[in-house]
């Protein structure tokens, strides 16, 4: 419960970004998609963002609205709105998680208490986790009444699916920063080197020929577009055999990272 | 019956650094031991093993019949354990992390507490942010013994503290005692700790000192002298001259006893004098040098 005290009103102020991201991305849907139509401004500005923001666009031109209005959503609420802040929120509570102990000088008698180490990575992880992935999922239930106010429904289903595979991915590098946290002795240390891993994947997501190898390419439009266009069922997602299978790959590199925090912190010496 | 803390050939290296040599101690139940010792000697490191925060590389080490490296949660259950230097969380209120910290033990200490939350007199309903180092030490120490548990292990509890509270954190310790707890402490004043404790254990180099060695010590050390002499006196034979001291003091061993060699002196000679254990670290000086010979022989 202290953790849980402790990450609270990051977990609302985090929740209200993403809703004021949605929120207007909603409300001008209509003006914006006419300007999508004109290929002048618009399109040059968002053809600098790379390849990646070209196919967005692509799809959000679409003659069929319902496929357009569904690509801008997938775009809106996954990519820009959950990766950008989950991975911020993540960032900002785990580099805190047992860096902060230490710097605080609090950690030995945290240690010294009647828990079992698992226990402890436990209690101190599951608030965060909540913390970045029940917004996801909030935020996505928000759009579906909103869209249908403005004559678009959404689809449940797949919509749900995707912010399963988002909240997973984003839950990983949660986990991977309190993996750092536990390594460094000081916050900020552990949020330099996230930080710089996040911005390296970033830089590399933006590069077309590198964007393959780009942890961001894990989460992005061209997984949740086609999956909110009905296009591609979301069970792909969970099968590694026959299709990509990302989920079922974040879900393992995610037991992995826990497993492995766990042995470093459960041999951890003072 | 078995002792509550049995200890045999522990230790313990961090890289090349050796923190435990071999230590050997047993606590039997009841005990209020003091442990003393210079700093880096090994006494945190053998607390922190006692309760499972550092594993030991050889040797036996059980704390209520429990091995700490391997049942690390049933030892703490049953033992309160202070670090040495530890803080608390900023942002709570001392009351709402006394609740957090003694929240983790089935029992708690409830007179103790209240004649604790008397004596400290601590402010515990605002924040651990606005409290002095000595109100957090004060704070650590409600939590140490707060819980009702058979065994205490505090590193330095007296940290920080001034001399009011250190008298009642004596008195504490003594009531612990009486309820027939297990006390094992660290500290650095020796006549404190001598005042309180049943016994005393010189820890040096992560060895424990032998009583006969302290002993020796302490007999060797009884012929020390630190004179401030007239210029120009002469020590006799059965004075040899140590060392002259930055002060203008020289320290000397006699071979007869102390008085004896005073009067040996002219009259006049002689302005000021201390014998016997002048320094702690003169002590921890004669025990290191003790203890490594006696290892290396």
């Amino acid at each position: 419960m202290k953790t849980w005290r402790e990450v609270r009103v990051m977990a609302l102020v985090y929740l209200v970004i993403l809703v004021l991201m949605m929120v207007p991305a909603v409300l001008v849907w209509p003006s914006l998609h006419a300007d999508l139509q004109r290929p002048s401004a618009m399109l040059q500005a968002f053809g600098r963002m790379g390849e990646f923001l070209g196919r967005a666009v692509d799809a959000m031109r679409n003659p069929d609205e319902d496929i357009a209005y569904l690509s801008y959503m997938a775009l809106q609420l996954f990519f820009k709105g959950a990766n950008v802040a989950g991975i911020a929120a993540a960032v900002l509570l785990g580099t805190g998680l047992f860096a902060r102990e230490r710097e605080a000088m609090t950690f030995e008698f945290l240690l010294s208490r009647p828990v079992s180490r698992g226990s402890l990575l436990w209690q101190k992880v599951w608030p965060c986790a909540l913390v970045v992935v029940l917004p996801i999922f909030v935020t996505s239930l928000v759009a579906v009444p909103m869209s249908a106010a403005i004559g678009f429904g959404l689809p449940l289903g797949p919509l749900l699916w995707c912010s399963l595979h988002n909240s997973l991915f984003v839950l990983v590098v949660l986990q991977l920063t309190v993996l750092a946290s536990l390594q460094s002795r000081v916050q900020a240390h552990a949020a330099f080197a996230i930080g710089g891993f996040v911005i390296v994947n970033l830089a590399l997501y933006f590069i077309p020929t590198v964007r393959v190898v780009s942890l961001f390419r894990l989460s992005d439009f061209d997984w949740y577009g086609p999956i909110m266009a009905g296009n591609r069922g979301a069970a792909e997602l969970f099968d590694p055999l026959r299709h990509a299978g990302l989920s079922t790959w974040l879900v393992l590199a995610l037991g992995l990272l826990y497993a492995y925090t766990h042995r470093r912190l459960t041999r951890l010496e003072l | 019956m078995n002792p509550l803390v049995l200890a045999r050939g522990v230790s313990k290296c961090f890289a090349a650094r050796t923190a435990l040599a071999g230590v050997d101690l047993e606590v039997p139940r009841g005990e209020l031991l003091g442990l003393i010792g210079p700093n880096g000697a090994g006494k945190s490191t053998f607390l922190r093993a006692l309760v499972g925060l550092v594993r030991r590389d050889h040797g036996e080490l059980r704390v209520h019949g429990l091995d700490p490296a391997t049942d690390p949660v049933l030892v703490r259950q049953r033992t309160s354990y202070l670090p040495g230097e530890t803080s608390v969380y900023q942002q709570m209120t001392g009351r709402a992390w006394l609740d957090f910290a003694l929240g983790f033990y089935a029992r708690r200490d409830d007179e103790l507490l209240a004649r604790m939350q008397q004596g400290f007199a601590l402010p515990l309903d605002k924040r651990v942010r606005t409290y002095s180092a000595g109100m957090k030490q004060k704070l650590a120490v409600m939590a140490a013994l707060g819980p009702d548990v058979d065994l205490y292990l505090l590193d330095e509890p007296d940290r920080a503290l001034d001399a009011q509270m250190r008298y009642l954190l004596r008195e504490l310790l003594r009531a612990k005692k009486r309820a027939g707890k297990t006390i094992v402490l660290s500290s650095h004043h020796l006549s404190e700790a001598e005042a309180l404790a049943d016994r005393l254990q010189f820890v040096v180099a992560g060895r424990m000192v032998p009583p006969a060695v302290l002993e020796a010590a302490r007999a060797r050390l009884a012929r020390r002298l630190r004179l401030r002499l007239a210029p120009g006196t002469v020590l006799p034979a059965d004075a040899e001259l140590l060392q002259h001291e930055a002060d203008g003091t020289v320290l000397v061993h006699s071979r007869i006893p102390p008085l004896s060699l005073l009067q040996a002196l002219p009259p006049d000679a002689v302005s000021a004098a201390e014998v016997g254990v002048l320094r702690l670290d003169e002590l921890y000086q004669e025990l290191l040098h003790a203890t490594t010979a006696g290892s290396a022989s």
